[in-house]
């Protein structure tokens, strides 16, 4: 059995990014940097209606602007649009102008419908317009039944109810969506924004019916995808289209306006929670009822993968009497797609919320009462510590008990992430040199996590090299498969397959050059006896270097004006596993990530959408509000190392407590909850029971 | 965007000459570009940039009052330690404003001219009643960051934190209208937008704002807003308020409100109230229950009201010093 060194140089310890300067100089090549010979804008004509059928699209007048080279249509013949945003046509030209310009010249024939359901609330009425003719908006849904609930309510001593909601939150990664496409007869190259450069590869293949083996993929640098930079996208197929009309390739960015209509997000939530336990604390009965929507695309997918409304009820806690039920609400809106931990926010949210009204009916400390209820031994220690360096005793009080119009309260929450291990394909393959430079190549992509630096980082520790004498390259579909860059997967993916190439590597050169160990001082000499002919080895994901499931725990503290309703985060303490640290460097940038992306989710972030108009009505950083510098506090990241566990992949755990932390400590501050996502000045107003009654009109 | 012509003028009357029938005035661009990107206004023909205007970027210092040339930056209000001594409700007004780099290329008079941000008005494929259509949708639909008062159907709310302050403070707006200087006090300059659905301020075609004109009668003034962010973010609702303070008691007082109306916000009825009362809790809550007395909040809005309330409390408050 394989298994890790113990004495490490490198591993566990903390490397600067090994492509940090590029980044920071501007060198970096991103897809959107891409500018392939002969070159044109690529653009898409979107819905402007929220469900409609269109009859005709006469791109003849688009043709003849100056500077357009190609167009196209989504689809032949008739065909149905259902969200504000889909795609209807697209345009190539020699500039952004003629392609705008052009956009405003397609000639779309459409029959509008003037009934469609943007929001949740009116699609589940009966007779609310139907997003799918002949399926009902609302799904069957699915309930599970644990334990007799009806009767174990009855044998509680404190029962709290909550409706707890969540909105649709948008990934908004860096870099928009696209890619650069250019079909010749060889083939199609594409270098795209992905977060898959195989699944893109084979997206492209089967929408444009070619071999897999004509479609070349590359992803030198990519800005984010949090889920949803998977598949080829409209943006990938219309690009390979224009480009094969144009004769040139093609670069086809979305907009920031595009990213938030219809290139993914994360579904709502709508919780209904029942929850009672006994007088000492134990959690005894739940019922929880939620319904979400996921846009048109209304599966009932549980998470893990896809973008589906149910959530993991009742999340971390193992309660004997258990009621569930979930349904999904299709709505004219774009669809759900992955989201960083796809329903492990909401469903933590809704959860961890419960768990504090609870305690506060028992007159329990919430985090007393979840290491009562909380069978998970980590998460248990990950409590202590982290309770320790947040100063929770000394902190806690009575909620709403704090003085002054400004009050200061504090939450925790836990997290569970139950992927996190490796995709077993993982291949990747090493060029040692006669020289003694080397380059290891995989086809996995760096979403911008440190992928290039974990590989760096293994290499250098198992060959006693430095991690800067490794030349890493990944991101191309001519490289060994990789991974996915999603759930969580990709360092346990490539952390092992490394270590092989390695092993491997140490295995050849000694059978070929003598060098009973050619690692570290050796080196040099073992690769020059290679002569004049570099050593190629491939490695594979092998067994027992990898695992899964990680956890966490977040600690909140914040400060409420209950005059203004302004929520000030004051401090977050967050403490993780991932079994064996490669990079803490790297690591500590995913938890910090992970924590304002989940402080965005919290206390700024929702789609919002217009029933009258069916139009995404916030779609810009304007009004779709992300944290900024100043609403970041200080983040304590606290790490445990666990070699003995092997690689575990953090991305996701790290954004899944913070907003239920968040909402735990606003409602700890003011003395009363808040239970709808994102706590808002006006949401805190309201809860504290300040707003004036509105006159109907 | 539609194609345009560009020019820089360099004297008023060439930019007025320019700018004619159908043109628009080109400053720091932050407003105009953005309108102009999503198609919300029509034409313009051409883009006179007036950057170069000689005398426009002056801050002169005199005694009764101050002018602030319209093409001084937001940060160079926010910079100089004078303003900040003179009029601090000024200098804390556009140390909110926007971003760090928004407010290096912001002027003075884009601030105060800027157009709606509702949503829906910004919203390319809306066409509301403050873009010709027959509809406000703000009204029936999503009218969380709308106002509490209108004279209209348009329920888009004024949001120049500079024109908040400078209405606190009785400042004069200098416009160049049909070759002629005129001056507007800050209710003028917005008054149409209290009417007019499609208007955002009452300034004419063509008409160029020069200056404004700051007495320097009231020795305090303050500025606060909330936002649902703590930087870089529209105020859901902002005070100025400005007065002198003699021996506790308030002299010559003024507040405004931005962000819950068309128009800066003023209750005459307040100001009187509050002239010769010490300045303490029981006077600004007072003061702020003639402010919001005739607030008509909607479905999403009415948060605005305790909102409201805290923060004419609040800045009052700060101009104990």
């Amino acid at each position: 059995m394989p298994s890790w060194p113990t004495e490490t140089k490198y591993i566990s310890h903390a490397t600067l990014r090994v492509d940090a300067a590029p980044k920071v100089k501007g060198q970096a090549r991103y897809a959107s940097d891409i500018q392939a010979d002969g070159w044109l804008y690529g653009m898409i004509l979107r819905s402007k209606w929220p469900a409609a059928r269109i009859l005709s699209v006469n791109l003849d007048r688009a043709r003849q602007i100056p500077g357009i080279k190609a167009a196209v249509v989504v689809r032949d013949g008739e065909f149905n649009v259902r969200f504000y945003g889909e795609e209807i046509a697209a345009v190539a030209g020699t500039s952004k102008q003629a392609c705008l310009d052009a956009l405003q010249a397609i000639e779309v024939n459409a029959e509008p419908r003037l009934q469609f359901a943007v929001n949740e609330d009116l699609a589940r009425k009966d007779g609310a317009p139907q997003v799918w003719e002949g399926r009902p908006n609302v799904t069957p849904g699915r309930s599970r039944e644990r334990g007799n609930v009806d009767q174990a309510f009855q044998e509680c001593d404190a029962v709290v109810e909550g409706f707890y909601t969540t909105p649709v939150q948008i990934h908004n990664p860096m870099e928009t969506h696209g890619n650069t496409v250019w079909w010749t007869d060889e083939g199609i190259t594409a270098w795209a924004s992905t977060q898959g450069i195989s699944s893109v590869r084979d997206g492209l293949a089967g929408a444009l019916q070619l071999d897999q083996s004509k479609v070349r993929v590359i992803t030198e640098f990519m800005g984010g995808g949090f889920g949803a930079k998977f598949g080829a996208g409209a943006e990938g197929v219309l690009a390979a289209r224009l480009s094969r009309e144009a004769k040139a390739p093609v670069r086809l960015m979305l907009t920031r306006f595009d990213q938030a209509l219809a290139v993914g997000n994360r579904p709502s939530s709508f919780q209904k929670i029942k929850m009672g336990a006994k007088a000492d604390g134990t959690l005894h009965a739940f019922e929880g009822e939620n319904y979400g929507t996921a846009g048109i695309g209304a599966g009932g997918d549980a998470g893990g993968g896809g973008g589906g409304a149910d959530i993991p009820m009742p999340y971390l806690y193992p309660i004997p009497n258990t009621r569930v039920k979930q349904s999904a609400v299709a709505v004219h809106a774009g669809s759900a797609r992955a989201f960083r931990a796809p329903s492990h926010p909401p469903a933590s949210f809704g959860m961890e919320s419960a768990m504090d009204d609870l305690a506060v009916k028992l007159g329990l400390d919430p985090l007393a009462f979840r290491l009562k209820n909380d069978p998970n031994e980590i998460r248990r220690r990950e409590y202590a510590i982290g309770a320790e360096k947040f100063g929770w005793k000394e902190k806690y009080q009575k909620p709403g008990s704090a003085p002054g119009p400004v009050k200061t309260g504090i939450g925790c929450a836990g997290a569970a992430w139950p992927a996190g291990g490796p995709t077993r394909s993982t291949q990747g393959e090493a060029q040692i040199n006669p020289d003694g430079s080397v380059e290891f190549r995989l086809g996995v992509q760096d979403i911008g996590t440190g992928t290039k630096t974990v590989i760096a980082v293994v290499a250098a520790e198992m060959l006693g090299l430095k991690p800067e004498q490794i030349t890493v390259k990944v991101g191309d579909t001519n490289f060994p498969p990789g991974p996915g860059s999603g759930g969580s997967t990709t360092c346990a993916s490539i952390s092992p397959t490394v270590y092989d190439i390695c092993t491997n590597a140490l295995q050849r050169l000694q059978a070929q050059t003598g060098v009973a160990d050619a690692r570290g001082e050796n080196w040099f000499a073992a690769c020059k006896k290679l002569g004049v002919t570099p050593l190629v080895v491939h490695g594979n994901w092998i067994e027992g270097l990898s695992t899964n499931p990680a956890c966490g725990v977040q600690f909140a503290e914040v400060a409420v004006d209950t005059e203004t309703g302004l929520v000030t985060v004051k401090q977050v303490v967050a403490v993780h596993d991932c079994g064996l640290i490669i990079d803490s460097l790297t690591l500590e940038s995913q938890i910090n990530g992970g924590v304002i992306m989940g402080m965005g989710y919290a206390l700024y972030e929702e789609r919002v959408m217009d029933d009258l108009s069916g139009v995404v009505l916030n779609p810009n950083f304007e009004t779709y509000k992300l944290p900024g510098i100043a609403d970041v506090p200080e983040i304590e990241v606290v790490l445990l190392n666990m070699p003995e566990r092997g690689v575990i992949g953090i991305g996701e755990p790290a954004t899944v407590p913070i907003a239920a932390a968040i909402g735990n400590a606003v409602a700890n501050a003011i003395g009363v909850r808040v239970g709808s996502l994102p706590i808002t000045p006006a949401r805190v107003l309201a809860a504290l029971g300040k707003i004036p009654p509105v006159a109907q009109t | 965007m539609k194609a345009f012509e560009y020019a820089t003028a360099l004297s008023t009357d060439s930019a007025r000459q320019l700018v004619a029938g159908n043109g628009a005035y080109l400053a720091g661009g932050n407003d105009l570009l953005g309108l102009l990107k999503d198609y919300l206004i029509p034409g313009p023909g051409i883009l006179v940039n007036v950057k170069s205007l000689p005398g426009l970027n002056r801050i002169a210092r005199g005694g009764d009052s101050w002018t602030i040339g319209a093409l001084v930056t937001v940060a160079e209000i926010e910079q100089d330690e004078q303003i900040g001594k003179v009029f601090p409700g000024l200098h804390e007004a556009a140390a909110e404003i926007a971003s760090p780099q928004i407010r290096n290329v912001a002027t003075v008079g884009g601030n105060l001219a800027q157009h709606s941000r509702c949503w829906y008005f910004r919203q390319r494929d809306v066409v509301c009643l403050k873009k010709g259509g027959d509809l406000c949708y703000a009204r029936e639909g999503d009218n969380r960051y709308h106002s509490l008062f209108s004279g209209n159907d348009c329920i888009s709310p004024v949001v120049s934190s500079l024109g908040t302050t400078l209405a606190a403070l009785d400042a004069a707006v200098v416009v160049l209208r049909d070759g002629k200087e005129k001056r507007l006090s800050l209710g003028e300059l917005y008054q149409k937008a209290w009417t007019e659905p499609a208007a955002h301020h009452s300034l004419n075609p063509g008409d160029l704002i020069l200056r404004v004109e700051i007495p320097t009668a009231r020795t305090r003034s303050a500025y606060l807003q909330v936002s649902d962010k703590h930087a870089f973010d529209w105020a859901l609702v902002s005070c100025a308020a400005a007065a002198n303070v003699v021996d506790g008691k308030l002299n010559q007082p003024r507040v405004a409100l931005g962000s819950v109306s068309p128009v800066p916000h003023q209750v005459g009825a307040a100001d009187d109230f509050l002239e010769g009362r010490m300045l303490d809790d029981d006077t600004v809550s007072q003061a702020a229950d003639l402010i919001l007395k005739d607030a008509k909040p909607l479905e999403h809005n009415a948060y605005k009201v305790p909102m409201a309330h805290a923060l004419i409390r609040r800045t009052l408050l700060k101009l104990k010093g």
